[in-house]
Parts: structure tokens; sequence; C-alpha cells
């Protein structure tokens, strides 16, 4: 025994590597069963920290890809997110809009703002509804809040709204409150002002509306609210106005089918401007 | 001693942590380096024969249970380069960084032969390919893997001259 220690004391390199090497040898030439039973039992014994700390590192080099993805996920729920909300407001001006309908006493052509004039500040847009359904030259556009323009050229599928900020619009309009009729203008094709008699009674915040004369807009309709009155003329005074349509807004509209008064006289009217 | 025991785990556990995240993102043309077996090549020259044989057989044991492969294929090479590594340790022979790195690509051939041979027999294979296997992808391997095994060479010689004093 003590000749055996020997040798091993003295080829302790040689009789390492032979141990292992008959260890590594017996592992390979077992049957499957049994090696994948000595795989187990130094998984849970020795190997069971490093099994342990191994088993966690999938969990972090799958971080980046995991957090890859759920950045993707979060910017598509986000975009939903922000489809839904656009259009649960869309569903709330169309509430208001249905509501606007049901309260009018006109028959009202439903219609999308698809283009607008590009300039600043735009004087017309265009409007998917057109001659197929129903709409005409000059009949009247409204928004919920109130008028917003009228039509001035129409295709068959869609149709140009001159809208009333245009500074070529002329719209008769009167004082709700007084029943003070004026013209709608402007001179600088931002600030709209009813030009009025200097002793007509206007006020700060009196509501403005359509007055019916012009033959286009139903009368009533709202325009706008005086917001300041210029008296410094002695013959005439000019009420400004903000309008009741955010023009800026605008998305849906409903084209009123009223034709104008005088389009049944058009042939009449015709004549007398012709002097036929 | 303790001390010296467990800087040599620490490096062998960041080579193996290093091999299962850092390697597979560095790999060119699937061709990986082999952190742990560099690790062992330094251990073994540094530490001598037998601190190679046990720890080339527990590191070979380790990657056998996680690796999918025949139990005690990856311990026998493993245990195999441990030894050879350690006959050229520093108490016997000082290598030049030339004569390590061309010591540290036999190293790595004997290793991928071994575990090559072992597959060989339990799978009653045939041996066309070995040598194939060999230069195809066991060389590839054995130089990228020297690039890694240089910078400890580069760190002692270079950057910290002074540590050859110690």
């Amino acid at each position: 025994m003590r000749v055996l220690i020997d040798l091993i004391v003295r080829h302790r390199n040689g009789c390492s590597l032979l141990l292992t090497v008959i260890l590594s040898v017996v592992m390979i030439a077992v049957r499957p069963e049994a090696q994948a039973k000595i795989a187990r039992a130094l998984s849970m014994s020795i190997f069971y920290p490093a099994y342990i700390a191994v088993s966690q590192v999938p969990m972090y080099t799958g971080l980046y890809s995991e957090n890859k993805r759920l950045r993707q996920e979060l910017t598509e729920i986000n975009t939903r997110l922000q489809v839904f909300r656009e259009l649960e407001a869309e569903n709330a001006r169309l509430r208001g809009l249905v509501g606007f309908a049901e309260r009018t006493l006109y028959t009202l052509v439903p219609a999308r703002v698809v283009a607008r004039d590009p300039s600043p500040q735009y004087r017309s847009v265009i409007v998917n509804g057109g001659r197929a359904q129903g709409v005409e030259m000059y009949m009247p556009v409204v928004g919920e809040r109130g008028a917003a323009g009228k039509v001035v050229q129409v295709l068959d599928g869609m149709s140009m709204v001159q809208l009333l900020r245009d500074p070529s619009s002329r719209t008769s309009v009167m004082v709700s409150r007084s029943r003070t009729v004026g013209i709608l203008q402007t001179e600088n094709g931002r600030d709209f002002f009813v030009r009025l008699r200097s002793h007509e009674d206007v006020r700060g915040q009196d509501t403005i509306v359509t007055s019916g004369l012009g033959g286009i807009f139903p009368k009533g309709l709202s325009v706008g609210f005086v917001k300041k009155i210029d008296d410094g003329n002695p013959l005439f005074k000019r009420a400004y106005i903000d309008f009741s349509i955010d023009f800026d807004k605008l998305e849906e509209v409903f084209v009123v089918r009223l034709p104008p008064l005088w389009a049944a006289q058009r042939a009449e009217l015709d004549q007398v401007k012709t002097g036929k | 001693m303790m001390n010296v025991a467990l800087k040599w785990a620490g490096w062998i556990i960041l080579c193996v942590i290093l091999q299962s995240t850092l390697v597979p993102y560095i790999a060119v043309m699937s061709c990986k380096p082999d952190l742990p077996i560099v690790a062992l090549f330094y251990l073994s020259l540094r530490l001598g024969v037998m601190p190679g044989v046990y720890v080339g057989f527990f590191l070979g044991l380790g990657q056998d249970l996680f690796s999918q492969s025949v139990l005690g294929q990856i311990a026998l090479a493993k245990s195999v380069a441990g030894f050879v590594a350690g006959l050229f340790n520093e108490r016997v022979v000082r290598l030049d960084p030339i004569t390590r790195g061309a010591l540290l690509i036999a190293v790595f051939v004997l290793n991928d032969a071994i575990v090559m041979l072992v597959q060989i027999v339990k799978s009653d294979g045939s041996a066309g390919m070995f040598f194939t296997e060999l230069l195809m992808v066991t060389l590839p391997r054995a130089l990228y893997s020297l690039v890694f095994a240089a910078i400890p060479l580069v760190w002692v010689n270079v950057v910290k001259p002074h540590r050859l004093i110690d």
C-alpha cells in the first residue's frame, strides 16, 4: 500500500491524467440512460451553482432583443392609441353634427373636407359631396356651430366651398338681438367686420347671424360674435367679429340642400341682366 | 494559495460567461473563439499539470452538461489539453510569445481531435472528414482564439512590463 501511495505521489501528474481519462471514458462508455442519470446528479450537486448561473444567462442575453421587441410593440400600441383618440374625437364631432342635423329643418348632405386651399388664410375647401349627392351651385354649407360658406363649384363627387372668410365673399348678416342688417366684409383678409350706420344698435358679444337677404343662406344661421366695435367714423361703425366656426379645424360639414331663392327666377334675371 | 485559486476561478468563470454571452455576437462566418480553453491554457502554463488536468476535467464536464454533447467527451479533451499545456508550465520552461501561440494552436488541435474522435467512435461514423474538420474548423477557431490569447500577453509584456519581475 505504501509503495502504491509513493508511486502515485511520484507520478501524480500522470495519475491525475489517468484518473480523469478513466472517469471521462467511463462516462462516455455508459449507456445514454446512465449518462442522463450522471448528468442529472452532477447538475444537481457540484454543478448546481454553475447550472443556476448559466440558466440565468439566456435571460440576460435576451434582454436586448426583448427590449427591442417591447419598444416596437409600444410604438405600435401608441400609434393605434393615437388612431383611437383620433376616432374618438371624430366620433364626438360627428355626434355634435348629428345633433345639429336633428335640430335643423333643412335637408343636409354630410361631407368631409378632403382638401384645403394651401394659402395660410385658406379661403376655400374641397368637400367629398358633389352632384351625385344632390349638391348644387350656391348651396350653403354649414358646420356644427353655424354657417361655413357656399358651394361655388360642383363636380360629380366633390365640390368647392368658398368659406365665409374669403375676402371676396360678401354675406348679408344681421345682429341677432337688434335685427340690424349689414354686410360681412374685410379689408386685410384677416379682420372681418359688419359695417353699420353709426346710430344702429350693436354691442360687444352680440351674435351675428345670416339675414337671409342674400338669397343663399337661410335666415338665422350663426356667423359669429361681436368682439370689438370701432365707431371712429361719424357716419359708420364697424363691428369686428369672431367667427362661430373655427375654419382651421373644419373637417366635417353639411351642404344644405337649399337652392338659392333666386334660382327659380334665374332665367328672368338673366334676361333683365342682358336687356332682352 | 487560496487567493491564486480564487483568481483563476474568477478568470475561468468570466471566460465561460463571455463564451455564452459575448462570443456568439463576435462570430465570423460561424467561427467562434473558445475562451475557456484559452483560460485553461494560461492556467496550465502558470500552475502546472495537476491544476491543468483537474480544472480542464471539471471545465469540460461543465461544458458537457450544458452543451448536450456526449457526457465526458469535452471533459476528456480538456483534461488532456490541460495536461499537455501544463507540461510547458513556467516552472519548467519559459516560452517566448510565438512559441506560446504555436502551443496554444497545438492544444486546440489536440482538444478538437479528441472531441471528434469520441464523436466518431460513439456514432460509428467515418473518419473521412476528420482532417478536413481539423483544417477547416479547428484551425480558424484556434487562430481566432489566438487573438484573444494575445491580450494577456500584450498586457503583461507591453502595458505592464513590471509584472514580469513579480
